[in-house]
């Protein structure tokens, strides 16, 4: 501004400057957040990606490692496994809205069609399925040792759980709530993904990605990665495998499409979960080194930030629509705030989604749209877009009529002193 | 300061895990109980600050108003072995791989007959939102059953076979807190499980309250002359108010001063000593001689086969 020019002239070349300022999306607005779960120090660490700087602090009880976001974007799940509680928090402000008791949650996610909620127990070996809708325990079942990390298929007829004590990924009927089979995929299985009609598994205890054909029920093959192979993460143009190796501490990349490897980035620490922002950054929890690392998928450059010990879990919310990431000529969809795209990826299976509409209220697409984030498997945004965000106002999840669906059980003499109390989740 | 402890000893574990414990569990095919093995990783590297910290300021203490002096410190050397297997590796050890398996089934079961073990935060949902005073209000409970724990070794002559190692030693310095019988700490853990299975075991997210509090159980333990006051005497287990309980007239059943940490609970029930002058030798009259003198390995078969006479005796 000219600081010669008149006052009045002045007052009208300051005034729209104002106004503009004004519009501008106010103090943490413009910012997301980042959750990020310290399970050694029982802690949440909310994070301002603009400014880098700490959010909140959310106290829990003991031991929290993996998080979700429920169908609705309105409530962030977080699992403190050892305290035998579920956090369920505002994720715009971080602010906990209830804690539920159940028994050692570990790994958790929402079926595509949203009909089912899964839980893993590690500890206590044993998977439970609930209907989403009014979170009522359906089945409790059994699993040979250390039931870890879960995908669906797309249909949401199947959910897949790596078993780290024994080799194996299992795959499970949903609806009739069984067993279907199990195959050997290589020692300590930790992550798992649905990725173009086959199942690519992190093996911990060697150095490579299992790829599994679920119709076959085989193992198709593996691939070379880095010792400790953990989770596998699809970027959201679907383009980039990012399979977290922790003995060597490496991000192997993988081709989309042919699964080759492509590149590697070293990153000490022992690289573990990962989420998406939406400007492309990769938010990595470093498990070993109580830090995170983020990183710019278009160099590898990576920052380091600290958080409390052994961070495991974490999220971006709101969660990025699947968009290609941002690169030196970044499109203006590529930002925050955008819907995911209706129409399916060119590389993903043409699934439709479920007659009936997911446990979704009329949330806008363009915030939290239930992304299975955390270390869940990133489904296809276009079966997750339209199945999420229903037309007609439906209850919010999870405050719909509970349901009485039968119950299974693997114990049957366990049946009888089975009471109504922890058969569901939440009845409010 | 605290920052950058905490700071090192997060980087001295991680660091640790991914050059030696990690490649190794991997070769050995168990890297799914690695994550086991960071958490027990993290307490012996607390435990370790923990010696470094009790050695900075107990050893300068007894320099300085030692209560008694010796010619030979042996029996202390043994002693210093007993922490280092202690601190740094047996207990934390057993906390989190054996009973970690033990706890999965238990949760398990009692899972599928619907029901869930409390945390005292559940209990009492105040302490929800103030995570350091639900901190201290589990010392003060652990600390209450420390208490009775410690009563039971006393009262039981088959226990008291197994912690009269504790008593024996002559030279009693701030190392020797961690010395015990094998299956008496695991006598300890188990305890202590129970206890978890009742209210919950307090979060690991305050080592330095964890730090401070193992301070004062190495410094009730030092050879210095050193008393709290009429007021401190009752609010903190001083090295005056340990040594009394480990004179040689109170080992057996006939002991005082059982506190671990605070002291209210020999005044609630009766068998604080309050003699603020009073400094006597420590040591066990009646325990074999080995317990004091012998070394490690010599003093946990010595105690075994004490306490097998003890159970035969009584069969």
């Amino acid at each position: 501004m000219n600081p010669q020019a008149p006052p009045s002239r002045r007052v009208r070349l300051v005034l729209p400057v104002l106004a503009a300022l004004l519009a501008l999306p106010q103090g943490r607005a413009a910012a997301d957040l980042i959750y990020v779960l310290n399970s050694g120090e029982a802690s949440v660490t909310v994070i301002d990606s603009v400014t880098r700087t700490e959010f909140r602090r959310i106290p829990v009880l003991r031991e929290p490692h993996h998080l979700l976001m429920a169908p609705n974007g309105r409530d962030l799940l977080i699992a403190d496994s050892a305290a035998n509680e579920m956090l369920i928090v505002n994720p715009d402000t971080a602010e906990i809205i209830r804690r539920e008791r159940i028994s050692n949650p570990y790994h958790l996610g929402f079926s595509p069609d949203g009909k089912y909620f899964v839980i893993n127990s590690l500890r206590r070996g044993q998977v439970d399925i609930y209907d989403a809708a009014s979170m009522a325990l359906l089945a409790r079942l059994s699993t040979p040792t250390q039931p870890s990390h879960m995908a669906f298929s797309p249909d949401s007829k199947r959910v897949f759980v790596t078993l780290q004590g024994t080799r194996g990924l299992l795959a499970i009927d949903l609806d009739e709530r069984r067993a279907l089979w199990q195959v050997d995929v290589g020692p300590q299985p930790a992550g798992v993904i649905w990725h173009n009609n086959r199942l690519l598994v992190g093996v911990m205890g060697g150095d490579y990605v299992t790829v599994v054909d679920p119709a076959e029920a085989r193992v198709e093959r593996q691939i070379t990665t880095a010792r400790g192979s953990h989770t596998v993460w699809p970027a959201p143009d679907g383009k980039t495998i990012y399979a977290t190796s922790r003995v060597d501490s490496a991000i192997t990349l993988l081709d989309g499409e042919t699964l080759q490897v492509k590149g590697r980035w070293d990153l000490p620490g022992g690289p573990d979960d990962m989420s998406v922002a939406p400007d492309g950054k990769l938010w990595v929890t470093l498990r070993w080194a109580a830090r995170i690392a983020i990183i710019d998928p278009a160099t590898g450059q990576y920052e380091t930030m600290r958080v409390g010990r052994s961070p495991h879990g974490i999220m971006v919310h709101p969660t990025p629509p699947p968009q290609p990431i941002a690169t030196a000529d970044p499109s203006p969809s590529a930002r925050a705030g955008e819907p995911p795209r209706a129409e399916p990826r060119a590389e993903t299976p043409a699934v439709q989604p479920a007659a009936t509409p997911g446990p979704s209220s009329g949330t806008s697409p363009g915030t939290s749209l239930g992304l299975p984030s955390g270390s869940v498997s990133l489904l296809p945004g276009s079966l997750l877009g339209t199945a999420y965000a229903a037309e007609a106002p439906v209850p919010p999840w999870p405050e719909r009529q509970a349901v009485e669906p039968p119950l299974v059980i693997s114990q049957p003499h366990l049946l009888a002193p089975y009471n109504s109390l922890s058969r569901r989740l939440t009845l409010r | 300061m605290l920052d950058w402890l905490l700071d090192t000893q997060s980087r001295l574990s991680g660091w640790l895990l991914q050059a030696v414990v990690e490649p190794a569990f991997y070769a050995l095919g168990l890297m799914d109980l690695i994550e086991d093995i960071q958490q027990w990783l993290d307490f012996a590297v607390l435990g370790l600050l923990q010696l470094v910290v009790a050695w900075l300021v107990c050893r300068p203490l007894e320099a300085w108003r030692p209560v008694e002096r010796w010619p030979d410190r042996a029996a202390v050397r043994t002693d210093v072995v007993y922490a280092l297997i202690n601190r740094i590796g047996l207990l934390p050890l057993l906390a989190f791989v054996l009973l970690a398996g033990l706890q999965g089934a238990w949760e398990s079961l009692l899972t599928d007959y619907d029901l869930l073990p409390p945390t005292l935060e559940q209990l009492v949902p105040w302490l929800l939102d103030h995570p350091v005073a639900a901190f201290l209000v589990y010392v003060v409970v652990l600390d209450f059953f420390e208490y009775w724990r410690h009563r039971a070794q006393h009262g039981f002559r088959w226990w008291y076979a197994l912690h009269a190692i504790h008593h024996a030693q002559r030279q009693m310095t701030f190392w020797s807190d961690d010395r015990n019988h094998i299956l008496d700490d695991v006598l300890a853990a188990l305890w202590f499980g129970a206890i978890a299975l009742l209210i919950g075991v307090p979060p690991a997210q305050f080592p330095l309250i964890i730090l401070l509090l193992r301070l004062v159980e190495s410094l009730s333990h030092a050879n210095v002359r050193l008393q709290f006051g009429w007021l401190g005497e009752r609010l903190l287990v001083s090295p005056r108010f340990h040594r009394l309980h480990h004179g040689e007239l109170s080992a057996g059943q006939y002991g005082r001063n059982y506190a671990v940490l605070l002291p209210v609970w020999d005044w609630a029930f009766g068998t604080g000593d309050w003699h603020r002058d009073r400094f006597p030798p420590t040591g066990d009259p009646e325990a074999p001689a080995v317990l004091a003198r012998g070394g490690w390995w010599r003093q946990q078969v010595a105690g075994l086969t004490l306490f097998g006479n003890v159970l035969r005796k009584r069969s």
